[in-house]
């Protein structure tokens, strides 16, 4: 594991103990991360990811609610496979980013088309409004 | 709040002649002075293991300054800035915020130093000021110290407001946790000086900012210099994230506006907690249980860690929705946030840093106008 990982998981792992009250082995001891511990389907780096990404939502319980809602409702969108919408790490800025790509004029205006459809569809504010902090109404316990 | 008294004064050579030095010599008979003819002072060597920054706030230091004493607020990468200047009259503060970026910044030089040429000050300042006459300056002398803790010993500030408050191009800002106002009151500001309040519920300032005045004493302190004819302001930064925090912060919210007359407020300031991963490291070593490590903040472009977007602009216009309730038309402004936050929370963002700076500066110019 690099440097920058072990970090991560270092920080992670005592501010999880400190802010619940508990401590390091037993943050380590949760239910989620003995299953991905225990997982034999897993190898040793897929382990460590899974791990390392299960620490991340338990640090960080409503950035990773708010990322999941939002994954979800691009989801539900079902764009064209061309049309890429996505956010960025930490949905810092709190921007939509829009890639596609075409080899042609003509699949460039069915992307376009395929794309002014999807304006019109009630996921997308939505979606701004996750990133507008509009649904973030969920109190830290 | 307990009035501060170092355990010794470090005099450098030279600075006898100064009226901080008189200053200090009256109102702490008590503490040892010591003359050295040039000051060494701690550095970060062991310092976090000893609490050589805590240990550094115990011991005053009285020093001529030698570099410029007026720089322009460096504020934060990337972020929309309010076009302030700074004046350093002293560097490190007395009093111990669990959350104080300078147990960073000042982490290699951490000693409590109060510069004993106030007169260069001055004359620095004169200079810029009639270079500049037709440039409106609002000026800040807390980014490195906490502008009024000192006073009730060195008095520096009473030095300055009789010059500022002549002066027709700037705005002199006073930024502090303390309620030390006692020497300012009988000094006219003639609307060019503001007392400004770093305001947060009492159970934040309880848990994390050690030593500083209680929210009572801090509201008592800026009635009785609105009182005196001071222009106010509230800087609510850090805003803390916790469980109750918004029965808090609308509670302290409603507080303040019942103390004192919003309509003379120069401006209010707001400002989520913003720490970097140094700083943290710094904050759990010193502070082992404070929960403001905890938070949910994530690593923006400019290298400090803030709470997550979507979770601050909510934090953000909560404040500004508490706030114009109580008072409509205040003026409200972030502190080192982006375009997109500015946009989110008030509908709009400053096309640049001249505009935010100017719009304070008229309705204040507007105010001395109309004395």
């Amino acid at each position: 594991m690099g440097e920058n990982h072990l970090r991560d998981i270092m920080d992670w792992l005592e501010e999880i103990a400190l802010r619940d009250r508990s401590r390091v082995c037993d943050v380590l001891g949760c239910k989620a991360i003995i299953d991905i511990k225990t997982d034999p389907r897993l190898g040793r780096a897929d382990k460590l990811k899974r791990i390392k990404e299960q620490l991340r939502r338990s640090r960080f319980p409503r950035l990773a609610e708010t990322e999941d809602a939002i994954r979800a409702k691009i989801q539900a969108l079902m764009l064209h496979p061309e049309i890429r919408l996505s956010v960025p790490p930490g949905l810092e800025e709190g921007r939509l980013r829009v890639e596609f790509s075409a080899t042609n004029h003509e699949e460039l205006k069915r992307l376009i088309a395929k794309l002014t459809d999807a304006k019109e569809n009630s996921i997308i504010p939505a979606i701004f409004d996750l990133l507008s902090g509009q649904m973030v109404t969920q109190k830290r316990s | 709040m307990k009035p501060f008294a170092p355990a010794e004064v470090i005099v450098e050579r030279g600075s006898e002649t100064s009226p901080i030095f008189h200053n200090l010599r009256r109102t702490l008979p008590q503490v040892p002075f010591r003359y050295v003819e040039a000051v060494s002072t701690p550095n970060r060597n062991g310092s976090l293991l000893n609490d050589g920054f805590g240990a550094a706030k115990r011991r005053l230091y009285l020093t001529k300054h030698k570099g410029e004493f007026f720089k322009k607020c460096p504020g934060s990468d990337g972020q929309i800035c309010c076009n302030y200047f700074v004046i350093n009259f002293a560097s490190n503060c007395p009093m111990d915020c669990s959350y104080c970026y300078l147990q960073d910044y000042l982490a290699d030089n951490s000693a409590l130093k109060v510069f004993s040429n106030v007169g260069d000050l001055i004359d620095e300042a004169d200079r810029t000021l009639k270079k500049h006459r037709g440039v409106f300056f609002r000026i800040g002398t807390g980014e490195i110290t906490d502008s009024l803790a000192l006073e009730p010993c060195t008095g520096m500030v009473g030095e300055l407001i009789p010059y500022f408050a002549e002066q027709p191009n700037v705005l002199l800002e006073l930024k502090t946790k303390s309620d030390c106002v006692d020497s300012l009151l009988h000094f006219d500001p003639k609307e060019r000086v503001v007392v400004a309040w770093s305001m947060n519920p009492q159970s934040v300032i309880d848990r994390d900012e050690h030593g500083t005045a209680s929210l009572g004493e801090r509201l008592d302190a800026a009635r009785r210099c609105q009182e005196a004819g001071y222009r106010l302001g509230f800087h609510f930064d850090p805003i803390i994230e916790y469980s109750c925090w918004e029965v808090d912060y609308q509670a302290m919210i409603e507080e303040i506006f019942a103390s004192i007359d919003w309509r003379r407020l120069a401006w209010l300031s707001l400002g989520v907690l913003r720490t970097t991963p140094g700083l943290k490291r710094t904050m759990r070593e010193r502070f082992p249980r404070t929960q403001l490590v905890t938070g949910e903040q994530v690593l923006c472009p400019d290298g400090k860690l803030r709470y997550f977007h979507p979770l601050r602009v909510e934090m953000y216009r909560k404040m500004v929705q508490w706030i114009r309730r109580m008072a409509p038309t205040v003026k409200i402004y972030l502190c080192m946030e982006s375009r997109e936050v500015w946009q989110q929370v008030f509908g709009f963002a400053p096309a640049c840093e001249k505009e935010l700076g100017n719009q304070m500066a008229p309705a204040v110019q507007q105010l001395a106008h109309d004395r």
